[in-house]
């Protein structure tokens, strides 16, 4: 109970805050909570891999990135729509993963943290250089004529494709959720996230069960990957800033915390809305995340130091 | 004995080094002092990484000393060696202060924090405009030695050779010892009466310093700053590449690495125009998965196989 107690002031504040937002510009308010959809969508899987592989990812980003251009690919090739041409992607994306787990991520959990870092890193770098080999740097969109639906309230209109964003972060949340609480694999990558040996002395196979939540992982971003496309433009870097805001998130909300990935990104995403909203600042609006992660990780230091 | 011969290998290679310009053109010039840029990156990294620190804000630094330097000398009408100089400064003032925040970090942490910070340093400068010319940059009007490719190469060594130096006098002093502790056990080190944080920050103000230092060369050396060019994210992961292929926690690992990655890179670059840093990327995973000790470990291990 003190716990709810204590998140009382915190949600009247972030209520008087969406009320002034709305009287001030009601489309930063739609456009925040978006973003936030995007964001949360991308990030969730990550928190997936850091709750129990515990690794961080830094390859998460190009790999939403790869898996946009396979559906990219997919639907040039075969002309289908891309949200049609997900379901090839979502088994591209599982080979890819798996293969990634079992040649390179199985052999550096062994290994100090840092490994881990540097080695995806590397994979990050190597899968956009792949990408950048294969299709050069050259900027690619499938134009779509859904994802310009827009819709008018009172005097204000907004696009409302991009709440498909929204619908598939909750999703996403709903489903790890249960994969984690009902299935027996899920059940099982809880125990050995929370302590991989204990897990093992039960009967759980671990690197099995690491390899099946890395795969998953990059499904899910696949899947956000394929939506991702059908509103952005494609380049080989275009996946790196969101390593960088995933981790955020997660810093944010604490390693594992699945719904916090959701609470975390609607404030970020709100937040870099406003910056957006203001003339002349819209290129500022990187910078919050940034701040953030850097003060939220700095406190949580503070409080948690471990030596 | 012995230590008079240990001198004769580096002597002549900076002889060489010296001389290099005598017998070549302005093309080897040009490749070779890229290559000594990086290499002079990839030591300061891996100066830190022998705390068993991961810093991945190598770009972070460059890029500030590289603007500072740019800015002083046309704003503020700094004399080029002024400017180099207070560029590195500068560069070194930001990670002293920024180090009391991110040095309280260890491990994923830090390493992220200190990306970070190269993204909003790249940030405030694109958007800055009035102050840092925004995303187009800043272009000065003349370039150092008025770009005499000679003297640009001969910069380039000396600024590689101070940092050779820097990391030779890491590596001999006391200060090895305090980092390596600090890399195996931090309690341990902490009980053994290292300071930690005071070590740490010594170590990441000097780093940032001389990257800050080799990034003011920079600038006065092509003669323009872009915020995208300054903080590309390239100059955190060729010394990354380069150090850990050669070898990490050593002066020899990164030269060693930064030889082979900077030649076999220039010459890739020719080939493939696009995704030629693909081998970089290899370069890392399999570093990291079959020679973690790098291209010096190999060696190293032979060399003891031998003995025993």
């Amino acid at each position: 109970m003190a716990h709810s107690k204590k998140a009382i002031p915190w949600i009247i504040a972030g209520a008087v805050g969406v009320i002034g937002i709305f009287l001030w510009k009601p489309t930063v308010l739609v456009y925040g909570v978006q973003r936030a959809g995007l964001y949360a969508s991308i990030a969730l899987p990550m928190s997936l891999t850091s709750g129990i592989l515990h690794i961080v990812n830094l390859a998460h980003g190009e790999l939403l990135m790869v898996s946009a251009y396979i559906t990219y690919t997919l639907a040039l090739l075969l002309g289908l729509d891309p949200l049609l041409a997900l379901i090839p992607t979502m088994l591209v994306m599982a080979i890819v993963g798996f293969i990634l787990y079992e040649l390179t991520i199985r052999k550096a959990l062994k290994g100090p943290e840092l490994n881990q870092l540097i080695l995806t890193f590397g994979i990050g770098i190597a899968l956009s250089q792949i990408i950048t080999l294969i299709y050069t740097n050259q900027t690619r969109k499938l134009h779509l004529d859904y994802v310009s639906a827009s819709m008018t309230i009172g005097e204000t209109s907004f696009g409302i494709w991009d709440f498909t964003f929204v619908a598939l972060s909750i999703l996403m949340t709903i489903g790890i959720r249960m994969f984690l609480s009902r299935t027996k694999l899920g059940k099982a990558a809880v125990a050995v996230g929370q302590n991989p040996k204990g897990a093992s002395i039960v009967g759980i196979d671990v690197q099995k069960t690491y390899a099946m939540v890395f795969t998953i992982s990059v499904v899910l971003v696949g899947i956000a990957g394929s939506f991702f496309l059908t509103r952005q433009s494609l380049f080989p870097s275009v996946g790196s800033p969101f390593t960088m805001k995933s981790f955020s998130l997660i810093a944010m909300a604490g390693v594992g915390s699945i719904s916090g990935v959701l609470y975390c990104s609607l404030a970020l995403g709100i937040a870099e809305a406003i910056i957006n909203g203001i003339p002349h600042m819209s290129g500022w609006s990187d910078i919050v995340f940034f701040l953030i992660i850097i003060i939220t990780i700095a406190v949580r230091a503070k409080k948690t130091r471990k030596i | 004995m012995k230590r008079a011969t240990s001198y004769i290998l580096p002597v002549a290679l900076v002889a060489l080094g010296v001389l290099f310009p005598l017998f070549f053109g302005p093309y080897p010039q040009t490749v070779a002092r890229t290559i000594f840029k990086y290499m002079a990156l990839a030591l300061t990294w891996d100066m830190l990484f022998r705390s068993g620190q991961v810093s991945f804000g190598i770009a972070g630094f460059f890029g500030l000393g590289t603007y500072a330097a740019a800015l002083l000398a046309l704003k503020a009408g700094f004399s080029y060696p002024l400017a180099i100089l207070a560029g590195a400064l500068i560069s070194g003032i930001f990670a002293y202060i920024l180090g009391f925040l991110v040095l309280r970090l260890r491990g994923t942490y830090f390493s992220i924090t200190t990306l970070a910070l190269a993204e909003i340093f790249r940030v405030i400068l694109r958007n800055w405009t009035s102050f840092s010319g925004g995303p187009e940059g800043i272009v000065l009007p003349q370039i150092i030695f008025n770009g005499d490719s000679r003297c640009l190469y001969w910069i380039g060594l000396a600024v590689l050779l101070v940092v050779v130096v820097v990391s030779q006098y890491f590596e001999k002093s006391k200060l090895h010892f305090s980092l390596i502790s600090i890399r195996d056990n931090e309690v341990s080190a902490q009980t053994s009466g290292v300071n930690i944080f005071r070590t740490l920050l010594v170590v990441f103000t000097v780093t940032s310093f001389l990257q800050g230092l080799i990034g003011a060369v920079d600038v006065v050396s092509v003669g323009y700053a872009m915020p995208d060019s300054a903080f590309d994210s390239n100059y955190t992961l060729l010394p990354l590449a380069m150090a850990l292929l050669g070898g990490q926690h050593s002066t020899w690992g990164p030269i060693i690495g930064s030889v082979l990655l900077g030649v076999a890179s220039e010459y890739l670059k020719l080939k493939i125009p696009y995704g030629h840093l693909l081998v970089y990327g290899v370069i890392i995973i399999l570093v990291i998965l079959f020679m973690p000790e790098g291209l010096i470990g190999l060696f190293r291990k032979k060399k003891g196989a031998k003995r025993g």
